[in-house]
Order: C-alpha cells, then structure tokens, then sequence
C-alpha cells in the first residue's frame, strides 16, 4: 500500500517544480497548456474512459464555459470568472438535455448523435449576433485588476490549471470509489447484464455525462481567459472535440491519470513540431504528427499508460490486475 | 518494449532540440516574426504570403537601385542600423487563435524578435497581436481585415490594409460612376460567407450602402459549402442589377462553375477580393469569370516600373503572379521595415515612435494606397483600393478605376464566358 | 409548384446522390467490420488527386482517371487493412479513432506536402458542358456521378447479396470465429472489403473532382456529410447510404432555396437527431 502511493506524490512534485525547471516563458505557457488540456481530457474520461459512452460532441461543453466566461466580460463588463459557474450551469443543463435521449444509443450512434449535437450548436453560435457570431468575443487584454485573470506571464495560469486538475482528478477519484464508479465499470462491460443485475444504468450514465459536462466547461473557460478570445472554430469545432478524445486515449481512457499522460505527450509534440517544422510550409508538422499517433494506436490502442504500467505490474507482482483490466477494456464498441 | 524506448527518446530528443532558447542573435540582424496559417483551410494565403515576405527581404538585404523609389531599396540592408540585415522568423498558426498567440509568445521570447507581422486570419490576428501588447512588441499587420482590431485601445498594433468602411466608400463610388455610364445599381446583392471576414464585410457594407438609398438582398451561405446551386437559383430569380461576391477560394470557384452550369450572369459582377485574387482561382474559372470586377489595391504598372520588377520576382520565387493579398501583406512588411530602419534600433519603444512617425508617400509604395499615415488608433488613414476588371479572355486583371489609375476602360455588361 | 423549385429539387438529388457515392465505401467498413474511419474524407481527397495527376500527365479525363483512382485506392486500401486496421479494429472504439485520425493527417498532409496547398481544379466541362431539358439545368459531370452512384450502390448491393464473396464477407462481418471454423479466412475477406470500399471511395473522388476544386484539406469537408449519410442510413446498409444521401441532398437544396444556405446546415443536423429518436438504427440498419 505504501508503494502505491509514492506516485501520485512523485507526480505532484515534478508538476509542482516543472515551471522552475523549464523556466522560460514559452516553456512555463507549454506546461500551463498540458494541464489545461489535461483539465479536459480527464473530464471527458469521466464518460468516455469509465462510462464507456465515447462522445466526440465534448467541445459543446468546453465551449459554454469558453462562451460563458468571454461573455460575462463582453455583455457586462464583469471579470471571466463570474462567467465561470454560468457556464458549469450551462453546461450541466445541455448535457442533461442533450443526454437524456442520446445515452440510450448504443456505440457509434451515440457517437455520430453527439458530433451531430456539437455541429448544430456551432452553426447555431455562428448566426447569434449576441454571442460575437462569426467574430467571435474577446476578453479583457488589458487586465483592469487580477480578477480578470489576465497575465503576462504563464506562471499563474499554470498553477491555477494545476490545482484545477488537482480538484478534477480527487472528484474522478472519489467518483470510481463510489458506488457511481461500481456501476459505470459494470455498464462499461456490459451494459444489459449490468442492468440485470439491478443497477440504474440510464440514471448513472447520465450522471457521469453531467459531471463530465460541468468539468470540461470549467476547462474551456480557463482556455478563453488565458488566450482572451473564442470563436465558433476555437470554442465549438469538432477539431477540439477530437483533440480532447484523442489525448485520453492516447494516455489511457478510463485510468485516472491516462489523460495527464496523453496530455504530456500529444501538446509538446504538437506545439514543438510546429515551431520546428511549420514555419517551412510543407505541412511537415502534422504529417510527423500523424504518424506517432498512428504507431501509438496500432501498437499501442489501449493508451501509454496501460504499457507503463504492464511493467509495473510485472514488477511489483500481480497486485494492479485491476486497473490492467480497466484500461484494456475501455470504450468497448457493443 | 523497444517501442517504449524509442517513444521516450524521440521526447527526449524533441525536448533537447526544441526547448532551449535558440536566440543567438548577432549584432548585425534585425529579426521579425511572422505569423501566417501554412497548414489547415488558409494554407494556400499563408504559404503566399512567406513568398511575398521572402522577396521584400531580397529587396531590403540586397542593393536594388532599380527600385530607388521604395524606401530600403537602393542599398543592401538597413542604413539606419548601419547596414543590418533583416531576417524573418516564419511561424505557422495552424488556422487556431490559441496557435497563432503560443507561436507569437515563442516568437518574441525565444527567438527575440523585435516586431512581428501577420496573422492573415482576423481571428488569430486578434490573439497574436494581443501578447505582442502584453510584451509591448510591435505588431504591424498588412492584411486582415476585422474592424475591432484597431478598436481595442492597443498601442503596439499598426494595420496597413483599407478595412470594411474603405470598401463601402470604393464600391459606391464605382458604381456611382458605372451608373453615369449606364448601368443600373438600384438591387445589390450580396452574397458571402458566415466567417468573420464574410458576415462583417457584407455588414458593414449592407448598412453603408443603405445609408446611401440603394436596395440590398442579403445571401449568405457556410463558408466551404459542398453545393451553391441553391445560391445561384436565388439570384437568377431576384435578378439583382449588381451581384457583389464576398467569398473565399473555395467558395468562388464552385459560384464560377455553378453560375455557368445554371447559365446566370448578373448584369455587374463585382467581387471583394479574397479568393477572387488567388491565382488559382483565375486557372480554374477565369475563362467563365470574364469581366468580373475585382477590389485590389496592387496592380502592375508598364515594364519596368517598380510594381512589374516586383511582380517579376514574385513569379519567380512562387510561381504565382502577385495577387492583393500578397501584396498587402508585402506592404505592411516594408512599413514595418521602414519604421525599423528610420528608429535606427530595434527598442520597442523606438520603433513604436518611428510607427507613428510613418509618413510614406503613393510614389514611395509598392501598392495603390494614397500614402501610410497611422490613426492615433493604429489604422492606416490614407488606405484605399482601386476596382479591376478581368479581362484578356479571363488572364489577366487590369486597373480600370478610378480614372487616374486605369489602363484600360471598364467592359459592361458582365461576359461571363 | 415554380419552376426553379423543380431545379432545385433536381440539383438536390444529384447533389445527394454524390454524398451517397462518396458514402457507400464507409458505410461497407463501418458496418461489416464496426470500424469507425476518421481518414474516409482524406481517401474521398486522394481519389480526386488520383484523378487529376492522371489529367496532367497524360491529358486525359475521367475515362482514364476513374479506373486509375479505384484501382489505385483499392491497393491502398489493403495496404492500410494489414498495415494497420488489424492492428487496431479488436481494440476499443477509442483505438481506432486514435489510429484513422492519425492516418487522416498523415494522407492529407502527405499530399499537402507533395503539390502544395493551392486549389487545383480539371478543365471545366471535362465531361461535356450543361444539359438543358425545357429549361432544366444539368450538367453532365454530376449527371454521370448520379448514375454511377446508383450502379455502383446496385453493384454492391448485388455483391453483398447475391454472391458467394459476399455471403462469406458478411458471415465474417456476423462472427468471424464461426466464419473461420466454416473454412472462411477473415483476414482475406475483411482485406477483400477493405480494397472494395477504398476502391469506390477513390472512384467517387476522380468523378468529384470533375466538378468540385482539389485541395488537400477537402476530406474534412466532405467526411463529415459522409458521416452523417451513413449514420442516417444505417451502419452497413448500401442501400441506406443511397437513399440518406438523397434525401440529405434533397432536404440541403430545398432549405437552402427556401430558408437560405446559412441555415441548411442546421435544418439538416435537426432533423438527423430528431431522426435517430425515433429510429436509434438509421433509415435501413439493423438493431
């Protein structure tokens, strides 16, 4: 039991002391970007990792908290964080909606239902005046007092993005301990006998959606204050939705601390590529960029993490059998 | 496992070469950062504009008296700096603000530039500039469009090109005088996108050219759209007097190629720019675009003169001929350039000041503008364009307003193919 | 009943009957093998610059580029099958979003890399100009990409069928362990249905290139109407692809005549997702 806890502590400790390693800005901006990102993969894991139900529709979500937190600046003068809870609200409120009738398609259906969902939001978004249309709204870039959370530096943002990470880890933690944990697992494997064993499979399922949805608004508020701007493409394209998928899968779906892992991976590798490649134009970066993601998955399609902690496991015995389990079995299509 | 080592080396090995601050600059380089899509939807404007920006730092590095008139020209490299020479740092946005503000952050902290230019995108355009304000770096931009850009209060961001409101004073002018020639311009269609360039375009220009009593038919579409027979259906049918096209590439060769399948010709075509400028537009529906008309503000003046040298060494870096956009972007270089060159430093602040010192004459640019003269807003005040018209069975685009600058006479009506 | 709206009614199912050609080919993969294929747009593209190297080359039109472009995705087709597909499609769903999402960047900037980002475009009127019945409009190159789609979804509907490689394609699709106990080689039919499937996607995209512009980053515009025609025609059924594709073609042109084009897009998600609440299976799938 001792040794099991020696990682997360282990973690806490690099992430902590990371921006006084790599201190430059543009290292402490990568840094804050993986968290950030790690903030949405993690809560999309809640629902595509443990519950099973993969949504590509995520950046519905992600952008309420986005919109909400550039609109609270733009419409009332108020700082983005008042935006903040309004745009949990609102995103609890949509994914209830949004929910209710699409958990009960089964595999790839829900999947095209939620990209569908996300589609029609964004070109409903693009015609609103009021939400900027296709201009988009911006925050304050000149920061009037710290409330509007607009820095030079990357360093607030960064341990602001790490202690909401913290927060978003503890409640997915606590929720697979739960009796809510029990049951996504049990629906995950399989659903009818899940449900024959009497647990509320609709009820939990929407639950973990719900959670999920508020989570990943918190994480697309924290990207509008840091960049200060969104628009239909940035707060609502299908590309985020994607991208937030793929680092949870690229980590480890349904594994606390597969996301973080793919997260890790997938912004360096992105934002590091570019610089070195995408200034020549050929599109070198993303043809790089494909590639890895192409090996990972065919050598490795249940995420980093599960190969990470294969060794582990071979040795420290056959204790972690559980959570080997929990990986490969993740996101099985019915 | 190998593959597990190989992953943790190929990071290592990115985080090694990519991490460090790379910036050894020597004494004798100025270094500018330029931010364009080079991947993604826009790809195609932003791989244009390196060229462009490529050519104008041949004309800076190098001696060109052939170009006297042009500031930077006659000599090799900055005499201001004592004959520095400038280097461009390119940087690619990926077609997403967040790209485009983390590219400008690496682009003023590690490589130490001392100014940056781009982002074509107006969206981008408005992140990237807006950590150049936070650094307090200058940021000149050539080409986008979006009028909140200079409505921000910044006051490290230039912008060179004519926006929205130049445009509704251009076209009404045209038509003005179209209609002493005959035609009629009482119905203007407006057909555009939903981007951000599209939608506050054809807003601006819809509330503009009401103002002045003309009859406006509102037609938007999705920008990238897969079919716009729709669209074309709608105009045959409302048969407005003037079709004005606000569109991107893509969108502009399917209305080509769908106006002749529904064989619609609006009396008076006219298009605001975009991708009714890019070359590959003309390759591909030139021939049944003949006698479009064309907002720009580049065109090439007779042999010899500065603009057809200029033109001259685009085509042979690119491939291309020079279109607007390009040349806005080339442009807003120089004036960038030029405000280095007469600070005679590269202190922000010192270029900031030589920014709004910026005084340029028509003679002393390689564009159509009246001069460069910056607002206490940062927008150039002496912007404008001119209107061309495709002509010479659908090659090439020639100036025929205003009168001052034509070379030839505007074709009425619209010839299509 | 005006007459444009005849036109527009006609431009729609012409329009549709493009998304189902260009939908058959992931419909086949997605519902025989439950593999999601993010890159479907992306061999939708290489089809269409299959077609137009064949122009430039050797001048010649889709007579010679259709069979290049099928014959050329339906190798890579298999090639992509054994090289990774199988790898990935015992896997989760997640696996093989990952893997053909990464696959789709790879082709398209493979090819960005190659011949640049510039719109590229064949000849207008390759195919031969515009018909004109009675004032209807139609132009021939979509004309001919509407009876392909049709004989070519008859063609795979037929195979899958009426045909003993069929039978044995859907007994693996059904259960590949009984399959393979019957003396059916699963790997052999699903590399069969893979070079099928590429293959008529490589054929949509050389006849889409006779009317559309070429560009590198085209198969995201066109994957996502794909997605939405296979979903709502039912995983798996050609024949659901064809008449989704229609009707999304029709409900598209009429929305955008009558309600205009900004909002077509969101007339046809609403009635996607209204659809599925009703029937969770598609149009023709299977629960």
């Amino acid at each position: 039991m001792m040794r099991r806890s020696i990682w997360p502590a282990l973690l806490l400790v690099i992430l902590l002391g990371y921006p006084f390693v790599f201190s430059t800005p543009f290292q402490q901006r990568l840094g804050a970007l993986v968290l950030l990102y790690a903030i949405a993969a993690s809560s999309w894991n809640i629902v595509g990792g443990y519950a099973g139900q993969v949504s590509v529709g995520h950046v519905v979500y992600f952008g309420c908290g986005a919109y909400a937190a550039m609109g609270a600046y733009a419409h009332f003068g108020l700082s983005p964080l008042v935006g903040l809870p309004a745009g949990i609200v609102l995103a609890v409120a949509i994914s209830a909606i949004v929910g209710v009738p699409t958990l009960r398609l089964s595999g790839h259906y829900f999947s095209m239902a939620t990209i569908a969902v996300a589609e029609l939001i964004r070109l409903v978004v693009t015609n609103t005046d009021y939400l900027g249309a296709a201009v988009g709204l911006s925050g304050p870039t000149v920061p009037r007092n710290i409330f509007d959370l607009s820095f030079i530096s990357a360093l607030p943002y960064y341990y602001l993005f790490l202690a909401v990470l913290a927060i978003t880890l503890a409640i997915t933690w606590w929720m697979t301990n739960s009796r809510m944990g029990f049951y996504l697992r049990a629906i995950r494997d399989s659903e009818r006998a899940a449900r024959s064993l009497g647990a509320p499979a609709s009820r939990v399922k929407l639950y973990a959606f719900m959670l999920s949805a508020g989570l990943t608004s918190v994480a697309g508020a924290l990207y509008a204050m840091m960049f200060g701007f969104v628009d239909p493409e940035s707060g609502l394209g299908i590309l985020i939705s994607v991208k937030i998928l793929i680092m949870a899968a690229l980590g480890g779906a349904g594994l606390l601390f597969g996301p973080l892992v793919g997260a890790a991976i997938l912004v360096p590798l992105e934002e590091i590529s570019n610089s070195l490649l995408g200034g020549k134009g050929a599109g070198l970066t993303f043809v790089v960029y494909g590639a890895i993601i192409v090996l990972i998955a065919r050598f490795q399609p249940g995420g980093i993490l599960t190969l990470i902690k294969r060794q582990l496991e071979r040795r420290a015995g056959p204790q972690a059998k559980d959570a080997q389990a929990v990986a490969t079995g993740a996101g099985h299509a019915p | 496992m190998k593959f597990e080592h190989l992953l943790g080396l190929a990071c290592a090995a990115m985080i090694a070469t990519g991490l460090p601050g790379m910036a050894s600059a020597e004494d004798k380089v100025v270094k500018i950062g330029a931010v364009f899509p080079m991947t993604g939807n826009a790809a195609s404007a932003g791989i244009h504009a390196k060229y462009a920006i490529e050519v104008a730092l041949d004309i800076i590095n190098n001696a060109h008296p052939e170009l006297a008139d042009l500031p930077l020209a006659k000599n090799a490299g900055l005499a201001g700096l004592g004959g520095a020479k400038v280097e461009v740092v390119f940087a690619d946005n990926q077609g997403s603000p967040a790209t485009g503000q983390n590219q400008a952050l690496r682009l003023i902290t590690e490589e130490k530039v001392a100014a940056l230019t781009g982002a074509y995108q107006s969206g981008i355009t408005l992140t990237a500039s807006a950590i150049a304000e936070k650094y307090g770096i200058p940021f000149v931009n050539g080409e986008s469009v979006a009028s909140n850009l200079t409505e921000r209060g910044f006051k490290w961001f230039f912008r060179t090109t004519p926006i929205a409101t130049d445009f509704v004073r251009v076209y009404y002018d045209f038509l003005t005088d179209m209609k002493a020639q005959g035609a009629k311009i009482n119905n203007v269609a407006l057909v555009h996108d939903n981007t951000e360039y599209g939608a506050s375009v054809a807003g601006t220009i819809a509330s503009g050219f009401k103002d002045k009593g003309l009859n406006i038919i509102d037609i938007g579409y999705v920008s990238n759209a897969t079919d716009v027979q729709s669209q074309v259906l709608q105009l045959k049918e409302k048969n407005p007097d003037v079709v004005l096209m606000i569109s991107y590439t893509s969108d502009a060769i399917l209305f080509a190629k769908t106006m002749q399948a529904q064989d619609y010709k609006p009396p008076l075509l006219l298009a605001d720019d975009a991708g009714y400028s890019d070359p590959a537009f003309l390759k591909a529906v030139g021939k049944v675009s003949q006698g479009v008309f064309n907002r720009s503000a580049w065109s090439i003046g007779p042999p010899g003169s500065p603009s057809a040298i200029i033109a001259d060494m685009y085509k042979k870096k690119s491939g291309d001929e020079m279109d607007d956009t390009a040349g806005r972007q080339m442009e807003g270089f120089f004036v960038l350039v030029d405000a280095i060159d007469r600070a005679g430093s590269t202190d922000p602040a010192k270029i900031q000041a030589a920014l709004k010192a910026t005084e340029l004459k028509p003679n002393q640019l390689m564009m159509g503008y009246k001069g460069v003269k910056f607002d206490d807003k940062g927008q150039n005040s002496l912007a404008s364009a001119v209107i061309i018209q495709l002509q010479d069975d659908g090659e090439t685009y020639l100036t025929i307003w205003p009168k001052t600058n034509a070379v030839k006479q505007p074709v009425l009506p619209y010839k299509g193919w | 009943m005006s007459f444009v709206l005849v036109q527009v009614i006609v431009g729609g199912l012409l329009l549709g009957a493009v998304y189902a050609l260009f939908s058959s080919g992931l419909t086949l993969v997605w519902g025989m093998m439950n593999i999601v294929n993010f890159a479907h747009g992306d061999f939708v593209m290489l089809g269409m610059y299959a077609a137009f190297v064949v122009f430039t080359l050797f001048g010649v039109g889709p007579l010679a580029g259709v069979p290049f472009a099928t014959l050329l995705l339906a190798a890579l087709g298999v090639v992509v099958y054994f090289a990774l597909i199988r790898g990935i499609m015992k896997g989760p769903m997640l696996a093989q979003i990952l893997g053909t999402f990464g696959l789709a960047l790879l082709l398209r900037y493979s090819v960005f890399w190659w011949f640049g980002a510039d719109f590229l475009s064949l000849p207008q009127n390759i195919v031969g100009g515009t018909f004109a019945f009675w004032g209807l409009r139609i132009e021939a190159a979509r004309l001919l990409a509407g009876v392909v789609a049709l004989v070519v979804t008859l063609g795979l509907h037929l195979l899958l069928t009426r045909t003993a490689l069929g039978s044995k394609m859907l007994a693996v699709a059904e259960d590949a362990t009984a399959a393979q106990l019957m003396g059916i080689r699963p790997d052999t039919m699903q590399a069969i249905a893979w070079a099928i499937a590429a293959g008529a996607t490589g054929l949509a995209g050389a006849l889409i290139a006779t009317f559309f512009y070429i560009v590198p980053t085209v198969g995201e515009t066109l994957g996502i109407v794909a997605f939405v025609t296979v979903s709502l025609g039912g995983f798996g059924s050609v024949p659901g692809a064809l008449l989704a594709g229609l009707l999304i073609g029709v409900i598209e042109s009429l929305s955008g005549y009558l309600i205009g084009a900004v909002y077509k897009d969101i007339v046809v998600y609403a009635l996607f997702l209204s659809f599925l609440w009703f029937r969770p299976q598609g149009l023709m799938g299977k629960t």
